[in-house]
């Protein structure tokens, strides 16, 4: 799984999706600025910062969940507007929320089809095809690897790590070609951790989705991701290839709380005071 | 290094030594619980089949006879009725007040338009339906989109609809029209002594009830084997998340009140044909009350996200036989009342602790 393995990303892999100039605001509550985010043709762009930096907000409005309240989102060329989450997973824009947006009180094969049901007639009746979702799951789980004890049990019998791994694989099972992921290492052990971000390396590899991968460690982002976005206080504070920061700038950006261009001068401001 | 870049990680993962949903209960308290709540409609079907042996008994033979089992089906087909369609709300996480109103309306403005105007009753009673349907409407908008609480809305439309039925004709009741077999269908009256079992008499004065049976049959089709009863228990069980995997709550509860406001004007229709009367006050808030009642003593939750429309219907019977049942044993009508408070307040203490045992054993 070391990094080595994949060839970094084309230089000319072609812009998929661009939001520009998303502002929106709850209320008193101002959550993005003007954020502007590019992601390429089988990229995986890691979005980080603080709680409360506004990336769960700026991703939902991705997902169509919420609506900017300026802003534009271009989609292969074509300006979108995504007026429910229906519009975005229609053209092969799927999430894992950060609160997994499973329903406890169905099953997990109810869960993985969730809003695209499959169905078959019945004396003219339009009846849930519920032994072929069911079957599907089963197979679509097996191929990830994941185990769980069956997929007729609720989801609220499942165990926190569980829940996550069911919430990808849902993500996954249309063949997406955006996948957006809040803080999907959030509730797993080191092995399930590892098999996610293995998931994640093997899309990368294959280079025809492309990832918005939201996560807090840092060796994880520098494993997995080709491009950082770093969102402070609801503005894009840097926005660097993986190949071209280190740990150590995104810490002294982390303990500034400013950009990287103000970082950089406020230490050539601060040096020859030093010296 | 080759195991460093070996492309697959561990094979499986979530495999943890204790599976999950296997766990054995831990006391016989707990064993109970899991099978109470595994076989729900079975459970309260137990307590039906009690309660009628009880009062076969404690009645001399006279419960289990067709003269007393129309009365005792009949309400619980009026009961049930709207106790079923009080299930698809309270799996969204919200309840409909105003179905008593709906009830008296309905048929009401059946009868009027058909004294009045001489509009046939079939056609009367698709009106009455509709309208019904139409304060499902008023309900739903006001609910999701003014964000009232449903709690509160359905008390504004009770005394709202209440009000204009009354109004409307001084509060008079007024005697309802036969038309056949527009009667027959829907249910004219009562088994009588002398009726022969077989008699066109006696199948009619069942036909209430087996409304009800389909209706029940009907919403326990949708809400099992459709995704419109997927989604109501999406919408109950986790809204946010509902919304954010795209389902549309918002429609999703104003269907359901749409069902409900039509189920209680269809009951109303039917509890007119019956008595071949209109009585601006045939729903009280307290039918609302039993048909709530009915349906959490079958097993729905007044938290949203479960329910069970065949439950509502054994819970609608259980009322309707300890209203009649304590009156024929000899005790006074309002005894009935105590038992259906305790009823009540154990199927809710049940659904509780339910939840609280699936809470605790799901990690
Ligand atoms: N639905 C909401 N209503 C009001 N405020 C919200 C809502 N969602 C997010 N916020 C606010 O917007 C800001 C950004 O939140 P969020 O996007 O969740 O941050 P992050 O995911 O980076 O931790 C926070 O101040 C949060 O309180
Ligand atoms: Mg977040």
């Amino acid at each position: 799984m070391s990094p080595a393995v994949i060839p970094p990303l084309a230089p000319d892999a072609p812009v998929i999706l661009e939001m520009s100039h998303i502002s929106k605001g709850f209320g008193a509550v101002t959550a993005l600025v003007d954020v502007s985010i590019k992601l390429r043709q089988g990229e995986v762009l890691a979005l980080v910062g603080d709680n409360g930096a506004g990336k769960s907000t700026l991703i939902k409005i991705l997902s169509g969940y919420h609506q900017p309240d300026t802003g534009t989102i271009v989609s292969k060329g074509k300006q979108v507007h995504f007026n429910s989450p229906r519009d975005a997973r229609a053209i092969g824009i799927e999430t894992v929320y950060q609160d997994l947006a499973l329903i406890g009180d169905l099953s997990i094969y109810h869960n993985m089809f969730m809003g695209r049901e499959y169905h078959k007639r019945v004396l003219g009746l339009k009846l849930l095809d519920n032994k072929k979702m069911r079957d599907l799951a089963e197979v679509h789980l097996k191929t990830l690897g994941i185990s769980i004890p069956s997929v007729n049990s609720t989801v609220d019998l499942l165990s926190g790590g569980q829940r996550q791994c069911v919430a990808v694989a849902r993500s996954i099972y249309a063949s997406p070609t955006i996948l957006i992921l809040d803080e999907p290492l959030a509730a797993l052990g080191v092995r399930e951790s590892a098999h996610v971000l293995g998931l994640i390396q093997s899309l990368r590899q294959q280079r025809n989705v492309s990832i918005i991968l939201i996560v807090h460690n840092y060796n994880q982002i520098f494993e997995v991701c080709d491009r950082i976005n770093f969102l402070h206080s609801g503005e894009i504070v840097l926005d660097a290839a993986t190949s071209e920061t280190s740990e150590e700038e995104l810490i002294r950006i982390v303990k500034s709380g400013l950009g990287r261009n103000a970082v950089a001068a406020e230490s050539a401001e601060t040096e020859p005071g030093q010296a | 290094m080759v195991l460093a870049t070996k492309p697959h990680p561990p094979a499986t993962i979530g495999a943890t030594t204790r599976r999950v949903g296997v766990k054995t209960p831990d006391s016989i308290y707990e064993k109970v619980l899991v099978i109470l709540s595994r076989y729900r409609e079975a459970s309260i079907a137990v307590v039906a089949i009690i309660l009628v042996i009880y009062f076969q008994f404690g009645s001399n033979g006279e419960f289990l006879t067709s003269q007393f089992l129309s009365v005792v089906l009949r309400d619980t087909g009026r009961l049930g009725l709207i106790a079923v369609a009080e299930v698809m709300l309270m799996i969204t996480g919200e309840i409909d007040l105003s179905v008593s109103s709906t009830f008296s309306l309905a048929p009401y403005i059946m009868v009027l338009l058909s004294i009045d105007l001489g509009v046939p009753l079939a056609i009367g009673a698709l009106i009455g339906v509709v309208l019904g349907v139409l304060v499902g409407v008023l309900n739903g908008i006001i609910t999701v989109r003014f964000r009232v609480p449903s709690l509160i809305t359905t008390v504004g439309t009770l005394f709202l609809l209440q009000g204009i039925v009354v109004w409307i004709d001084d509060s008079q009741p007024i005697v309802a029209p036969v038309e056949e077999p527009f009667n027959a269908i829907f249910g004219q009256s009562l088994y009588g002594p002398s009726d022969s079992l077989f008699s066109w008499h006696a199948i009619t004065a069942f036909t209430p009830f087996l409304w009800t049976v389909l209706a029940v049959a009907a919403l326990a089709l949708v809400l099992s084997r459709t995704t419109f009863g997927l989604h109501t228990i999406a919408t109950g069980s986790n809204i946010v998340g509902a919304r954010e995997i795209g389902v549309r709550t918002d429609r999703i509860k104003v269907y359901n009140f749409m069902i409900a406001g039509g189920f209680a004007a269809f009951a109303g229709i039917i509890n007119t044909a019956q008595f071949s009367s209109a009585d601006p006050q045939a729903g009280s808030p307290f039918l609302t009350l039993q048909a709530i009642a009915a349906a959490v003593i079958g097993g729905t939750s007044l938290l949203g996200g479960s329910g069970t429309a065949i439950g509502s219907l054994i819970g609608a019977f259980v009322v309707a036989t300890l209203n009649n049942g304590l009156v024929m044993v000899g005790a006074q009508a309002t005894v009935s009342d105590i038992y259906l408070g305790i009823a009540i307040l154990l199927a809710m203490i049940l659904n509780v602790q339910v939840n609280r045992l699936r809470a605790r054993r799901r990690i």
